[in-house]
């Protein structure tokens, strides 16, 4: 499970770096933007069946892989 | 129609009813009329380059629009600077305009030059302390032929290239606008939602078609995009029934579950352009809003936002894929040519050609480029589009661009201003910047760079500092200091809006070149190149164009 979140993270990044640097900055380091997370929790939803609203989130709880790994877990 | 007479009766007939609102500040018809009386006489007074087209910056502050008529009213062009494009491209953009002041309703960073920056706080003042008995004679005001407003857009050199558009242009794209997915009659004093800032083409959509229906403009502000709370509340409260923005943005909002007819029931119809509008998210906006039109169009800055529409329906999305871009609006006439300029038989791919009373008459203070671009022909304006596309049934179908320049989250890019500004940095000998792709359509870019030999650049790094940085702002990282990716991408953001930094950097030794000697974009495009060992991978299944640039025409 772990893997394949960091696999569709990676996708979304286009950058492997994400799989490998778990406290990396996404949004600062430009890997990430709004669009980018939007397409993220889509298919969050159509490959696992999770279902997290971007409103529920602030920007500082999902800006690592680590966090957003966090968050997917816990809502699983 | 006249579309600042338009105004004037709103004005007269409703004067409390709000014209625009952004955040907590709004303003009434009866206001943006007056305050925008003042000024323009205010600006009638100077004696400045003689009606030369005048610079407004700032973001979504109601006086945005306050500036913007003040000016057409004392006869001259405006141009809408936002705050999201670097101070180095204001620069260049207030040198291609001869006039000495700017007008802004944000804090001004950039260097103006020679130029007067003239503050909110002095806007205000000139309008309370006008005495308000001076009317403008409408005789001032832009007319016809004569420029209304000048966009900037990305140009191939480096430096942007500003589009005029006349008050004819404007007038008759907006006896069409009205039109659109509801009647103009149905529209009268309803809520358009703008998203776009006022420095990209799409944002004349919502202001204007608001300000000639008499309705209010509810802006979205850019810290308010990029906080989906403050977002989903702003969307709720707007009670919008014209919803005017990008695909991308669209996407962005269907993330959100509560993004439905529930959410927003006064919303009745969306209307898209600036990017190609996927079938899923016709779908996905379907099925959450049942009961609203959508409607897909198709434009560039050059001929007045957009020309052509095409009602998307269920029906429409099962059919299609990709969905057709629509049918000419009156007044405009869409050819298929082939290299030679010669029309080409219906369905055959060719250049998308636009002809008709939206047409701008070419970029300001920039023959050599008008002539490239735009023609005379049968004593109509004419438009090279660069876009290529075919024609089926009267309905035309987009395929993406014949040269360099590409759409990424409905922002126009020539790929060539990119290579360009990175160029400039000291340590970079040759860039090339290529789009990723994902499901036909750009999603990314990524930047080739072929950094100079470590010896060279010890020996002549100052010479090629001092030579390349001649008007570059002066806290650019010092040469050598440019390590990484992340660094370079830093230094671009001072001469590049955001959306213009390529999301990856590849190191590469050497540029890979085809048989006759240019850079071979597509083996670079296909992840056929081996980068430097860096960190960074190519990742060969993501970077694949949908079809290959030789085969065009």
């Amino acid at each position: 499970m772990r893997e394949e979140v960091l696999d569709l993270l990676a996708e979304i990044c286009e950058d492997d770096a994400v799989k490998q640097d778990l406290e990396l900055e996404l949004f600062e380091s430009g890997l990430m933007d709004s669009l980018g997370f939007a397409e993220f929790l889509v298919e969050l939803e159509e490959q696992f069946e999770i279902v997290i609203s971007p409103s529920e989130v602030e920007r500082s709880d999902i800006d690592t892989p680590e966090k957003i790994l966090e968050l997917v877990e816990a809502r699983r | 129609m006249d579309i600042l007479r338009r105004i004037q009766d709103q004005a007269r007939e409703c004067p409390d009813r709000v014209a625009v609102q952004s955040g907590s500040s709004r303003l009434s018809y009866g206001e943006l009329w007056e305050y925008s009386e003042r000024l323009a006489f205010w600006l009638l007074q100077k004696e400045d380059q003689d009606r030369a087209p005048v610079a407004v910056y700032g973001h979504k502050h109601p006086w945005m629009l306050v500036c913007f008529l003040a000016c057409v009213k004392a006869g001259r062009a405006y141009c809408p600077v936002d705050i999201s494009v670097p101070d180095a491209r204001v620069e260049a953009i207030l040198r291609a305009l001869p006039s000495r002041m700017v007008l802004t309703t944000e804090s001004f960073g950039a260097d103006a030059g020679d130029k007067h920056v003239i503050s909110l706080e002095e806007l205000e003042h000139i309008v309370t302390e006008a005495d308000g008995g001076n009317a403008v004679s409408e005789s001032d005001w832009v007319h016809g032929g004569d420029t209304y407003y000048i966009i900037f857009t990305s140009g191939s050199t480096g430096t942007p290239k500003g589009v005029q558009i006349t008050a004819d242009c404007l007038n008759h794209y907006l006896d069409w606008s009205v039109t659109l997915g509801t009647s103009p009659e149905e529209k009268q004093g309803q809520v358009f939602l703008n998203q776009a800032p006022f420095s990209f083409d799409l944002s004349v959509m919502d202001l204007y078609t608001s300000l000639a229906s008499g309705g209010t403009l509810y802006c979205l502000e850019k810290s308010v995009q990029s906080d989906y709370r403050a977002l989903v509340q702003s969307l709720k409260e707007s009670k919008a029934n014209v919803w005017v923005s990008t695909p991308s943005f669209a996407e962005v909002c269907l993330s959100e579950r509560a993004f439905s007819e529930e959410m927003m029931p006064e919303l009745q119809v969306f209307l898209f352009c600036g990017e190609t509008l996927a079938n899923k998210t016709s779908c996905k906006l379907q099925k959450r809003f049942p009961n609203a039109r959508i409607i897909n169009t198709y434009g560039p800055t050059e001929s007045t936002v957009a020309v052509t529409d095409v009602s998307v329906t269920p029906e429409l999305v099962e059919a299609e894929d990709p969905l057709p871009v629509g049918r000419p609006k009156p007044g405009t006439r869409i050819l298929i040519w082939n290299e030679d300029g010669k029309e080409v038989p219906e369905g055959e791919k060719g250049e998308i050609i636009i002809v008709g009373d939206t047409v701008s008459i070419g970029y300001y203070g920039r023959q050599d480029l008008t002539e490239k671009a735009f023609f005379c022909f049968n004593g109509e304006r004419g438009y090279h589009t660069g876009d290529k596309g075919y024609l089926k049934d009267g309905m035309l179908y987009y395929c993406g661009r014949i040269d360099l320049q590409i759409k990424l989250h409905g922002y126009r890019i020539e790929l060539e201003d990119i290579e360009n500004n990175i160029a400039r940095l000291p340590q970079v000998e040759q860039a090339v910047v290529a789009p990723n792709f994902r499901g036909g359509k750009v999603v990314s870019l990524t930047a080739y760079v072929v950094k100079y030999q470590e010896k060279e650049t010890e020996i002549s790094e100052y010479k090629k500092y001092a030579a390349k940085t001649a008007d570059m702002p002066e806290d650019v990282p010092e040469s050598g200091s440019i390590l990484d990716a992340a660094d370079m991408k830093a230094a671009l953001k001072q001469f590049l809006p955001d959306y213009m930094v390529p999301k990856k950097i590849v190191f590469l030794d050497k540029m890979p070149v085809t048989n006759n000697g240019k850079v071979d974009r597509k083996a670079l495009a296909e992840g056929a190149v081996r980068p430097k060992s860096t960190g960074i991978q190519l990742r060969q299944t993501e970077t694949r164009p949908e079809e290959s640039t030789d085969e065009l025409l």
